[in-house]
């Protein structure tokens, strides 16, 4: 059964110069419980195409094609019935946790609050229930204490670990997280990665990762769509994507990434044409300004 | 056996702490960095690998004299440098440079190429050999950028042809030691990997020495010879890259190491195999 289906997603932008597609002509395909990873580096679309799948795009930006989530259609929504969608069958982790939180507020009433939001007629008592085992289902250690906390006493990958507790809190079925884990060191990110895993195998959530980071969407998610300049130029099942990439960027792509494990001998780089420069005199880069 | 080029010992910085401390009351202190001790040879690259707050960066504004230490010293070539005065610093400085991790911030947005790497040379009281313009121009041509554009601002350039400026604007006083601190952290993949190339082609070109601090450890394993691992202010394990990437001592470097997301060596292989296929048959 399909979770998420996108079809011919795009966004555009009015510039001076006449409009600008930010994202073009993009379909996503997401199946219940799956994980979908889109990759890209910057100004590849992809994290406009995280915020369009809710309707969060710019006010500026025209957003056309369909979006569904199981069978109904979120293009064209008013924006009082797509509220009452994000955060309650779609939740969304960004990547940085700090400025997702309200600093005059403990994270306890932050929870009780979304979820109250979402349930109304919901109570107090049982709103601040939902908040302790949230933060239990992240694994934050005495969570009937820290509930009471406010944002600036937990760790930035506490932090983020109260996020997916928030987001988690009214059980929906889809989790978009866009670079979840980039402002995090690499243990903690590992952790939040486990986490991520593990909230997928026990409740099932669909899961839309967004990040720039090759080996992370390769243990994480099952399908992959590689995002450049705002349209799709790769998709298929992760093994496939890693082990035999038919498009010329996703190829450059994985030669430029840096392994721990071995040192190459020159890391290939990539042109703006997806070619690999040999040299690193040559100025592949396209002299635009800064994305 | 040669004296290093750059060596620290016994670095200690404290900072005080903000709200402790009043009229009678020194303020507590926190040891940022807690007696480091390091020695980078002529043409090698010592890594400073940590997480956040270890005090990686820290150990290299004091190596680089932009902080001064609470205690321990720096030499260069020998010679202590940890107290010098404004002049001699001048001096030190045409020795070591540094490059930072946001080019655009550390770039003046409203100075052209042309001045923000004559720039340097102009604070020692030196001239510019050749003049101004075609000094700058032959700068740009060794870090990769077009020459041309020596009048035109950082904002009109990609982010990894920024950081090429930094590291022009580094490279144009001569210096022996260049210190990295995360210089190729906020670049896209792709871009991360001609910056490294380019260093790579810098040191083996000109014999530069990297002090390169990181947290990334598969950018450490590509461009590193030497490995220091710090964590809480402390080195906890020091060696060849090799040996500290594939026999890590310290319990601290495996968990660091272990946590680095990869992508399935088997995957690797398969893509190499299928790569070469696919070369053999079009050639």
């Amino acid at each position: 059964m399909s979770l998420l289906t996108v079809r011919d997603l795009t966004v555009t932008f009015p510039t001076p110069r006449g409009p600008l597609d930010a994202v073009r002509s993009l379909d996503l395909d997401l199946e219940a419980g799956g994980a979908l990873g889109i990759v890209g580096e910057s100004g590849s679309g992809k994290s406009m195409t995280s915020l369009a799948i809710m309707g969060l795009q710019p006010r500026a930006a025209r957003r056309t094609g369909s979006v569904r989530l199981q069978d109904q259609e979120l293009v064209g929504m008013s924006e009082a019935e797509l509220r009452r969608v994000r955060g309650d069958r779609v939740a969304m982790v960004f990547q940085d946790p700090l400025s997702s939180l309200n600093p005059y507020y403990t994270v306890g009433l932050q929870i009780e609050e979304a979820y109250r939001a979402h349930r109304p007629g919901t109570t107090r008592r049982v709103a601040r229930r939902v908040a302790i085992e949230a933060l239990e289902r992240v694994h934050i250690r005495d969570a009937d204490r820290r509930v009471d906390h406010y944002p600036h006493q937990f760790s930035g990958g506490m932090r983020q670990r109260v996020i997916i507790a928030m987001a988690l809190s009214t059980e929906p079925e889809l989790l978009i997280a866009d670079e979840p884990t980039t402002a995090l060191d690499v243990t903690v990110q590992a952790q939040i990665l486990d986490l991520l895993q593990e909230i997928r195998r026990e409740t099932g959530t669909g899961l839309v990762l967004i990040t720039h980071d090759l080996a992370v969407v390769s243990e994480v998610t099952d399908h992959i769509v590689v995002m450049k300049d705002g349209v799709c130029v790769e998709r298929g099942p992760v093994e496939q994507i890693f082990t035999d990439p038919r498009h010329a960027y996703t190829r450059a792509l994985l030669d430029a990434v840096p392994r721990i494990d071995d040192e190459i001998g020159e890391l290939r780089a990539v042109t703006a044409d997806g070619a690999d420069a040999a040299s690193s005199r040559t100025v592949p880069e396209t002299n635009g300004g800064p994305a | 056996m040669s004296t290093p080029l750059l060596s620290a010992t016994h670095l200690v910085k404290e900072f005080p702490v903000a709200g402790t401390g009043g009229l009678l009351r020194s303020p507590d202190t926190f040891r940022a960095v807690d007696d480091v001790s390091f020695e980078i040879n002529a043409g090698d690259t010592l890594a400073l690998v940590g997480e956040s707050g270890s005090g990686k960066s820290t150990t290299a504004r004091l190596a680089a004299r932009l902080l001064d230490v609470t205690s321990g010293t720096v030499e260069l070539d020998g010679e202590d440098v940890t107290r010098l005065g404004r002049a001699d610093l001048r001096r030190f400085r045409s020795d070591v440079q540094v490059v930072f991790q946001d080019p655009y911030s550390s770039l003046n947005p409203r100075h052209t190429v042309e001045r923000i790497v004559t720039a340097p040379l102009l604070y020692q009281g030196r001239t510019v050999p050749g003049g101004p313009r075609a000094f700058t121009r032959a700068l740009m041509e060794r870090v990769g950028l077009d020459p041309d554009h020596s009048q035109k601002y950082p904002a009109q350039f990609s982010g990894g042809q920024a950081q090429r400026i930094g590291i022009a604007r580094a490279l144009a006083v001569g210096p022996r030691v260049v210190v990295c601190d995360e210089a190729v952290s906020a670049l896209d993949v792709s871009v991360q990997a001609q910056v490294i190339n380019l260093l790579r082609d810098l040191q083996r070109e000109e014999g530069l020495t990297y002090l390169f601090i990181a947290h990334d450890l598969a950018v450490v394993r590509q461009i590193a010879t030497r490995v220091a691992v710090m964590t809480q202010g402390r080195i906890v394990e020091e060696g060849t890259r090799d040996a500290v990437f594939d026999a890590p001592r310290h319990e601290y470097t495996r968990k660091l190491l272990d946590a680095v997301p990869r992508i399935r060596p088997e995957w690797e292989a398969e893509r190499r195999r299928n790569a070469a296929l696919a070369s053999g048959t079009t050639a």
